[in-house]
């Protein structure tokens, strides 16, 4: 492998390869705005300047004051490189922390703040801004420019999602590039130059393709605001875990933000991973964080309609327990869910096994508009893993229920999830059964149908993985606890099962996936 | 009958045991300042075997340090040698500033020598005073403590506090000097005189005192070096050891001062030395007042050490990232680990830190005066009378803020 050496360290690369990428790949970050690693190179900032200092110097004239005489006289300086568009050749020496280009940063970084307006404490993007961190490592100065600075439009609509504030921009075409390229979109583009110019919707047009998110999450200034994270909170205060995408069978990796005194998801980020989602994720994928919090079901209940009541954590249990006692194997179904982990799967193929039952069913959401770039039409994170747990048994579409319970063959139910393509209307026909046992982290049509329903842990809560539709399984840890009294399903199903005399053979996630590994080896 | 009376009249009773009395003072004693506890065994009036045992006061200072930014341990290093704590403070400042290799103006530099030579006179103060007041000489007390609170006068119009300060900065200080600081500081030399001289005629010739503190509570050279003893008590002792002059910081080296010496390491050299001390400060005081620049910048110009003007912050990018920058990070500082030493009221006050590189310290170690000296102060009790716990114990001078930290 070819060698170059930066900052005296060095760094293997690929032919064709340019200096920041390589650096990149080592965990070096050379000072950057407009470089991101999965754009194209525009090399507009010039924050990536470094000096190459093999080879025959480049001279740039300059005039330089002559301290004896205080005149100034022609001399030159090094021309320095940016990072970014530089490729990598064996054997170059790069400086990026020499004296010039520690001027030529400065310089960089105080041009880029000479019109910036005093928006810090009100912008979003404090706390985790580019022009913060970088006026700290590189600048270091104060004010020097007296005059007022230039004004652009401030708050201007860009579409639903997105708010643009041409004042705080760095114009460095990230958002440009990630329409086009990522989008492929040409939504955005520049207009105007030198300290007006201002980024642009394309007239008759709004920003309003699936990937809006990501113009907001490549700026790395607070010029785009997300319209849903909008002061909503400060970033300082977010904390933040890796979690999986439940949004679509793609399985896009992510963080999710949070904020630990209120116990709340505030946003999710996507995580690099160039075998699934590479940095991106699409617009409903980013906005899945929301259902942490919206339409739970925190409380058991029992009874249906108007004659739905609460009731307590172990009640619901030995009443859901109570229902299925002496229930007939053949006649009870069990519905898993393409919403939840593999591990909740297939702990309800445990429990079905153990109570004789035969007929699961799979219960999933509709599909959707798909694309090429990361959608899935499928927008089931984890039909692959749900299809995995059943093993042998033929899994059910969900539709053939109804059917089935009004011709007598199905009389007792155990649900996972709420997730189901069918409505209330479709699946009224469960109403008649006395014996439908629901567990579920949100409400929805299959809660809804249930005489007895229990909350168990959101995918934000528990231990789990997705299986995605390349078949690829992601584990994922919880973002946050549980609310009181709520346990992940797989827990729910092992103790309901105990309370109806059965042992499933697993006391905790690591030993209900050894049974996974079983289940794997077997569909092999 | 009552029991005492039936005790007498038993004569086994009256009998003493050969044994040692097992007796505790403290944790919770007006003699045993701060928290200390003391277990001794008394052979009569004579102890026998000691066990000095601090941590009682132990709040978790260290560990406290790496939970905020570098700025925010200055309230901590308050409380440590609470009775000197501009000492702690510019401590603090220069171990910092040692660590990001920065120098403060020279303006800040004659300023915090002046606060903390007035820090320490009040230091000397309390405790030949509180040494004086345990000996049943109260008068001497009140009158030192008159002064102090004159002493306190200026470091309140200065700092906005009579004790606990928390005025020192990375890069420099809170504020600069008032206006009238130099004239402040110079009316009141001559009282620190005079109040010195007043102590001396009331107790030097006292017999009472005299016997009290001559040739007790004896701490031999060779035991100091060996404790690792500094500051006045290892002074007293025979070892010329003073960072002020040994090792110099800030502007130390411009002045012409002496460090006193005892010979016998006894209470009374204590007590003398700690009062040629205020007189040095003193001197110290006077020549500084007379270098200081009256014009000038306090603080280094560097908006990413000290917080830029709040004129700025509220105008201009810069300084607002900078102010925001230095409030939620807190200031960066170099990877790396220093250990940086002052004279303090009590010795070599060290402060060891260990920085990752980010704006909170990875580890505080503090070398506090007070527990070297403490560890030394059961040999100067071992073999002396238990009365003679209780002017031993208060020239040691410990601290327990500082000590147990």
């Amino acid at each position: 492998m070819p060698k170059f050496t930066l900052d005296g360290k060095e760094i293997g690369f690929e032919p064709g390869e340019t200096v920041m990428q390589a650096a990149w790949r080592e965990g070096i970050e050379i000072p950057h705005y407009c470089w991101h690693p999965g754009l194209s190179v525009a090399a507009n900032c010039r924050m990536c300047l470094v000096q190459i200092e093999s080879g025959r110097q480049m001279a740039m004239p300059q005039l330089v004051l002559d301290q004896a005489t205080g005149e100034y006289v022609p001399a030159t300086k090094p021309k320095l490189q940016p990072a970014c568009q530089l490729e990598a050749a064996d054997g170059m020496v790069i400086s990026s922390t020499n004296d010039e280009v520690k001027t030529a940063q400065a310089a960089v970084q105080e041009f880029l703040l000479l019109n910036h307006p005093v928006d810090c404490p009100i912008c979003d993007q404090a706390g985790e801004c580019k022009l913060q961190d970088y006026y700290y490592e590189h600048q270091g100065t104060l004010k020097r420019k007296l005059t007022e600075p230039v004004h652009k439009p401030k708050g201007v609509r860009f579409g639903p999602t997105i708010v643009y504030d041409a004042e705080r921009c760095i114009m460095c075409t990230r958002c440009i590039r990630v329409c086009d390229e990522v989008a492929k979109d040409h939504v955005l583009d520049m207009r105007e130059r030198g300290n007006r110019n201002e980024i642009i919707l394309a007239p008759g047009r709004e920003l309003d393709h699936k990937y809006t998110l990501m113009t907001e999450h490549v700026c790395p200034v607070g010029a785009l605001t997300s319209q849903d994270f909008r002061f909503k909170a400060r970033v300082w205060f977010l904390k933040s875990a890796p979690s999986v995408c439940p949004g679509c069978a793609t399985g896009c990796n992510s963080h999710a933000d949070y904020d630990p005194r209120n116990g709340k998801i505030y946003r999710l980020r996507p995580r690099d991973n160039a075998e699934v989602n590479k940095f991106w994720m699409c617009d409903d994928g980013m906005m899945t964080y929301t259902r942490h919090d919206t339409d739970r079901l925190l409380m058991p209940t029992v009874g249906r309609g108007d004659g739905r009541m609460p009731v307590g954590e172990h009640e619901a249990l030995i009443l859901g327990a109570e229902k299925l006692q002496g229930v007939d194997g053949t006649k009870l179904a069990l519905i898993l869910s393409a919403q939840h982990s593999t591990e909740d799967n297939l702990a309800m193929a445990k429990l079905a096994s153990a109570l004789g039952a035969e007929r699961l069913y799979l219960a999933a959401l509709p599909s959707w508009e798909g694309d090429d770039i990361l959608r899935s039409e499928d927008q089931n994170p984890n039909r692959a893993g749900a299809t995995l747990a059943a093993g042998e048994s033929p899994l059910r579409p969900l539709s053939d229920l109804p059917t089935d319970v009004q011709s007598g063959t199905v009389e007792a139910v155990i649900a996972l999830g709420w997730a189901s393509e069918q409505g209330l209307d479709a699946l009224a026909p469960l109403l008649a059964l006395d014996q439908v046992v629901s567990l579920t982290s949100h409400v929805g049509a299959l809660p809804a149908v249930a005489s007895v329903a229990i909350p168990v842990g959101d995918i934000t809560e528990i231990h789990g993985s997705f299986i995605n539709a390349k078949g690829m399984s992601q584990s994922f840890r919880p973002v946050l606890p549980p609310p009181a009294g709520v346990d992940p399903a797989w827990k729910t199903i092992s103790e309901l099962a105990r309370r109806l005399g059965k042992d499933l053979g697993f006391d905790s996630i690591e030993s209900l996936r050894a049974g996974l590994v079983d289940a794997a080896e077997a569909a092999q | 009958m009552e029991p005492a009376d039936e005790l007498l009249n038993d004569e086994a009773a009256l009998e003493l045991s050969e044994d040692p009395m097992r007796l505790n003072m403290g944790p919770s004693h007006p003699a045993m300042h701060g928290t200390i506890r003391m277990v001794m065994d008394l052979d009569g009036e004579t102890v026998v075997n000691l066990d000095v045992q601090p941590g009682y006061l132990h709040r978790g200072f260290e560990k406290s340090c790496e939970r905020g930014t570098w700025a925010q341990v200055f309230p901590y290093a308050d409380r440590l040698n609470y009775v000197s704590p501009m000492l702690n403070n510019v401590g603090w400042s220069l171990a910092v500033e040692k660590l990001l290799e920065i120098e403060v103006p020279e303006r800040c530099q004659y300023y915090r020598v002046i606060l903390g030579e007035l820090s320490r006179i009040s230091d000397h103060f309390t405790c030949n005073g509180a040494s004086a007041m345990e000996l049943g000489a109260f008068t001497p007390f009140l009158w030192l403590l008159k002064v102090r609170d004159w002493v306190w006068d200026i470091l309140e119009r200065e700092t906005g506090a009579r004790m606990t300060h928390s005025f020192g900065r990375i890069g420099g200080m809170a504020e600069p000097p008032t206006p009238t600081f130099k004239d402040d500081v110079l009316r009141v030399i001559p009282e620190l005189h005079k109040v010195v001289k007043e102590t001396e005629t009331m107790l030097l010739g006292n017999r009472i005192f005299l016997d009290r503190m001559q040739g007790v509570g004896v701490l031999t050279k060779e035991q100091a070096l060996s404790y690792g003893v500094t500051g006045p008590v290892a002074r007293s002792a025979g070892i010329p050891y003073d960072v002020r002059k040994d090792h110099p910081y800030l502007v130390y080296d411009r002045f012409d001062f002496d460090v006193p010496v005892g010979e016998d390491g006894d209470n009374w050299d204590r007590f003398m030395v700690r009062l040629e001390e205020i007189r040095q400060s003193v001197r110290i005081i006077e020549q500084a007042i007379e270098q200081m620049p009256d014009d000038g910048p306090v603080n280094v110009d560097d908006p990413r050490i000290v917080y830029p003007e709040k004129d700025a912050v509220y105008t201009t990018i810069e300084a607002t990232i900078a102010h925001f920058k230095l409030v939620m990070e807190g200031l960066r500082t170099p990877k790396g680990e220093v250990y940086s030493f002052t004279e303090g009221g009590n010795g070599e006050l060290g402060f060891h830190i260990v920085s990752d590189g980010s704006g909170t310290p990875y580890r505080v170690r503090v070398r506090p005066p007070c527990w070297y000296n403490l560890a030394s102060a059961r040999e100067m009790l071992l073999g002396g009378m238990i009365a003679d716990i209780i002017p031993t114990f208060g020239s040691v001078n410990m601290i327990g803020g500082e000590c147990d930290r």
